[in-house]
């Protein structure tokens, strides 16, 4: 099955130096891909070429149909009102569901007379939102949907989206700087790190792979894993790795939450991931 | 896409359109109140050349005058107020609200936005520019029949026939493409302002230059007999058939006029003729005007292209 979003040695400069280097992935379709990195990693350049607002200066990134685009600030015309919002969208696209715009929207309880720019965050998130998915893509690309929400908020917008995933075959991808917001929705992952790719896969097969080990510091790094980062602080040593089971008794393992594996790649640069690769067609 | 267009930019079209129809009663007035005058108060065979007409003549330069201290300042600044309200917020706007992220992602792809804004807004400016010229030279023959200034006077001629046109099209273009590049909108206004004085002074210098001055050696006299001439440069040509700028070895004596007197300027000019002088000068007739209307509106012509295609071109590369 051909991957919603490829992206094949994707390289975007800003000038002089680079945002995006040799970035290749490839993200299934139907899935919920969750893209984490520090702020400056690369997250916007990526979504930035994936809908067509950057040419790469090296590769190439397709996206199989169409996709929608929600950008960070969440940008609405603040003169038009939102009914004058949903005319804009009808009239910029080919495909275009008004009656399931207008739905959500009076679900929502956003007046249709509002001007945009009186709507609060959490609403202009919304009608932003309901603009990207009116548009029925295939798929739908979210950059920080949740940044400057308040909890409540979060919890619709993220939702709305799940409601959407549920009903249709749509792939999502999102970015976030915070891991916790992602991980009861998201069943893809992908990790930039200063303009390079260090993780992409679906996230059962990387927390079924991975191990967090503990021990005393003196303790040798096992044999047969390989060690994506540690820290050893005193007496105790923690270990990221990859593979396994460890023999060696005088190692704990556990299984590594969501957190600790982005923590544990972020920490080491140097690390790369990338199963997801091998297994969707390219 | 042209719903769009019609909305985004409905204020500075309504707002211009409501303008020119201002312009266009008090014009309209103006008019109709001249003529009222005229069959009121000319004497038999008036307008015309006729003393008995003078009278009448300085009353229609006094409505004439009232009126267009009004627009005189129209050629400068309604091509800056065109360039820095529908130009410059065409694209530094969309930058600087961050909206271009949504109309460029939308299904209409962003060269096809370009093209419907630019060519709809392009065309309105251009039919306001036109719909400006023609309600001028309807009104200004009214009060000048005979006597006409819309060559030899620079505002007069930026102000009839194709010049307001191409004006408010390169103030347009001009402010497109400083909404591009600064991608804020007050910046790029500040530039069309500037960038629009700039280009009509270097037009004024450069329009001399359009035609070869046609050439009259006058004796008796010093003034072309065709007021609506534009005057190049004036020589003296001795009788020898050269020219000088200045008659030194004459022998006529020229002394400073005092205060606005100019008799002393006069006697030494009579002096000149007397001995044989003439005074050549170099002027373009005003049956070049659309020779030179032509010429300035494809010089704007071009340059708008070229920063409309600046314009694009710069959006195209980088759109995000």
């Amino acid at each position: 099955m051909r991957p919603a979003l490829e992206a094949t040695g994707l390289g975007v400069r800003y000038r002089r130096s680079w945002a995006l280097r040799d970035c290749s992935l490839a993200v299934p379709a139907g899935r919920v891909a969750a893209l984490v990195g520090p702020n400056g990693a690369g997250k916007t350049t990526l979504m930035h070429a994936a809908v067509g607002l950057l040419r790469p200066a090296r590769g190439s990134v397709r996206v199989a149909g169409e996709a929608a685009f929600v950008a960070q600030d969440k940008p609405l015309y603040d003169g038009f009102t939102v009914a004058e919002t949903l005319a804009f969208g009808r009239r910029m696209n080919t495909r275009w569901d008004g009656d399931a715009a207008a739905d959500r929207l009076a679900r929502l309880g956003i007046p249709l007379d509002r001007k945009a720019g009186g709507l609060s965050g959490g609403q202009r998130a919304q009608v932003a939102i309901t603009l990207a998915l009116a548009r029925r893509p295939d798929l739908l690309v979210l950059d920080e949907p949740l940044a400057n929400l308040d909890p409540l908020a979060r919890h619709d917008v993220m939702r709305a989206i799940m409601a959407e995933v549920a009903e249709r075959e749509l792939t999502v991808l999102l970015s976030s700087h915070v891991v916790s917001d992602l991980e009861e929705t998201c069943d893809w992952l992908v990790v930039l790190n200063d303009g390079r790719l260090q993780v992409s896969g679906d996230i059962e097969d990387l927390l079924a792979g991975h191990l967090v080990l503990t021990g005393p510091a003196d303790t040798p790094s096992p044999a047969g894993v390989s060690v994506v980062g540690e820290s050893r602080t005193g007496r105790q040593a923690g270990l990221l790795v990859r593979g396994g089971p460890v023999p060696d008794p005088r190692w704990r393992a556990r299984r590594a939450s969501l957190e600790e594996l982005v923590m544990g790649y972020l920490r080491s640069p140097a690390s790369a991931a990338l199963p997801g690769l091998a297994g969707v067609g390219a | 896409m042209i719903w769009v267009t019609w909305r985004q930019h409905r204020a500075q079209i309504l707002l211009t359109a409501g303008f020119l129809a201002v312009l266009g009663v008090l014009l309209l007035g103006s008019a109709v109140e001249a003529r009222l005058y005229v069959a009121g108060h000319a004497p038999p065979g008036c307008p015309g050349p006729a003393v008995a007409c003078a009278e009448l003549e300085v009353a229609l330069g006094r409505r004439y005058d009232a009126v267009y201290s009004v627009f005189g300042w129209m050629p400068l600044v309604l091509p800056a107020l065109i360039g820095a309200f529908w130009g410059a917020p065409l694209l530094g706007r969309e930058y600087e609200r961050g909206t271009h992220r949504l109309a460029w992602t939308q299904s209409v792809p962003v060269w096809r936005w370009l093209a419907v804004k630019l060519s709809v807004l392009a065309g309105a400016v251009v039919a306001g520019g036109l719909l400006l010229s023609l309600m001028v030279s309807l009104w200004r023959p009214v009060f000048r029949a005979g006597i006409d200034s819309s060559f030899g006077n620079i505002g007069v001629f930026n102000m009839v026939g194709v010049a307001p046109a191409a004006w408010w099209l390169y103030a347009f273009a001009l402010g497109t493409l400083a909404g591009a590049v600064f991608r804020r909108t007050l910046p790029a206004m500040a530039l069309v302002v500037a960038g629009v004085a700039a280009t009509m002074a270097a037009l004024f210098g450069l329009s001399d230059h359009y035609a070869e001055p046609a050439r009259a050696e006058l004796t008796g006299t010093v003034v072309l007999d065709d007021v609506d001439a534009r005057l190049v440069r004036a020589a003296w040509v001795e009788p020898s058939g050269r020219e000088v700028a200045d008659p030194a070895g004459s022998g006529c004596p020229l002394r400073a006029d005092a205060g606005r007197s100019s008799r002393n300027a006069e006697a030494w000019q009579e002096c000149l003729f007397a001995k044989g002088y003439r005074y050549a000068m170099y002027y373009h007739p005003p049956s070049r005007f659309w020779r030179f209307q032509w010429t300035e509106a494809g010089i704007l012509l071009l340059a708008s292209a070229a920063f409309g295609g600046l314009a694009v071109h710069r959006t195209l590369r980088r759109p995000g």
